[in-house]
């Protein structure tokens, strides 16, 4: 099996070179989570601009609103056509997309998110089992260690 | 005596060696935090090229440049993302090149210091036995 070849080379590493390599594990997994954490953030926010965006949608051209100033200040307005809406995609662009294709963008956006996330998890997921596998060996190394000079 | 002048000769000569690497090192670092950013403004660039390819050519396409978001045109949108990454991948490729470069005079000058640690050491353990 995979995991039993790779203790065998777990095994033979001296107790220095085994903390190393589970000190340098520990360090990538602990990257690869806040990486993890930084894409589910940026699915939220998109998971509530798409929400936004449909209840946008909702509403009557017209409507009364209040339309934020500051994060503190509203003044009173009229929705003006909802049917366009300008898309922020990067680097400073924004392009003018219809209601439809806005809601469509958001929907991309979120799956090449999950899909980034998936792959991302099962990197993680490598990582974690050969962080802990260095671990127990290198535990098991300290103990029969001990016991020698102990007796 | 001579061989105590070689010694302080090899000491110093490691010394350098030494503060060369750390430099080296820090050489290094910094050109993978270098990478990093290029790769990241390259990836971006290159979801804003998608998007802008997917537009109708009447579509409104607009810049933010400082606190203006000025109307551009699709085309010139376009020649200005595909200019960015055009740079940002020779950025690219020239910090690969200067990383691959210090790893190979990081390699030499460890090997040149295990050299002289080994002289070092024998010249020590001759002093000790004479």
């Amino acid at each position: 099996m995979a995991s039993s070849s790779a203790r065998g080379e777990l095994e033979k590493m001296g107790i220095d070179q085994l903390k190393a390599l589970k000190e340098q594990a520990d360090l990538e997994v602990n990257l690869l989570q806040d990486s993890l954490n930084n894409i589910r953030t940026a699915n939220a926010r998109l998971e509530s601009a798409a929400g936004a965006l449909n209840d946008l949608s909702l509403r009557p051209q017209g409507k009364k609103m209040l339309v934020p100033l500051t994060a503190s200040l509203y003044v009173p307005g009229k929705l003006d056509e909802a049917d366009k809406v300008l898309v922020d995609i990067g680097t400073g662009y924004f392009i003018e997309k219809t209601m439809e294709d806005g809601k469509d963008y958001c929907q991309r956006k979120i799956n090449l998110l999950k899909s980034n996330y998936e792959q991302l998890f099962e990197v993680l997921a490598k990582k974690k089992s050969v962080a802990d596998e260095a671990g127990m060996v290198l535990q098991s190394k300290v103990r029969q260690l001990q016991a020698a000079t102990t007796s | 005596m001579s061989s105590s002048m070689a010694l302080r000769d090899l000491q110093r000569d490691l010394e350098s060696k030494a503060n060369d690497l750390a430099k080296i090192q820090k050489d290094i670092a910094k050109d993978h935090q270098l990478r990093k950013k290029y790769t990241i403004q390259l990836g971006e660039n290159e979801l804003v090229l998608k998007e802008l390819d997917l537009l109708e050519e009447d579509a409104n396409v607009y810049k933010l440049i400082g606190p203006v978001l000025v109307k551009q045109d699709l085309a010139e949108a376009n020649a200005n993302v595909r200019k960015r990454i055009e740079y940002i991948s020779a950025e690219l490729k020239r910090v690969d090149a200067s990383i691959q470069d210090n790893e190979g005079q990081q390699n030499s000058k460890r090997e040149a210091m295990m050299k002289l640690q080994q002289r070092l050491q024998s010249i020590q353990a001759g002093k000790a036995k004479a």
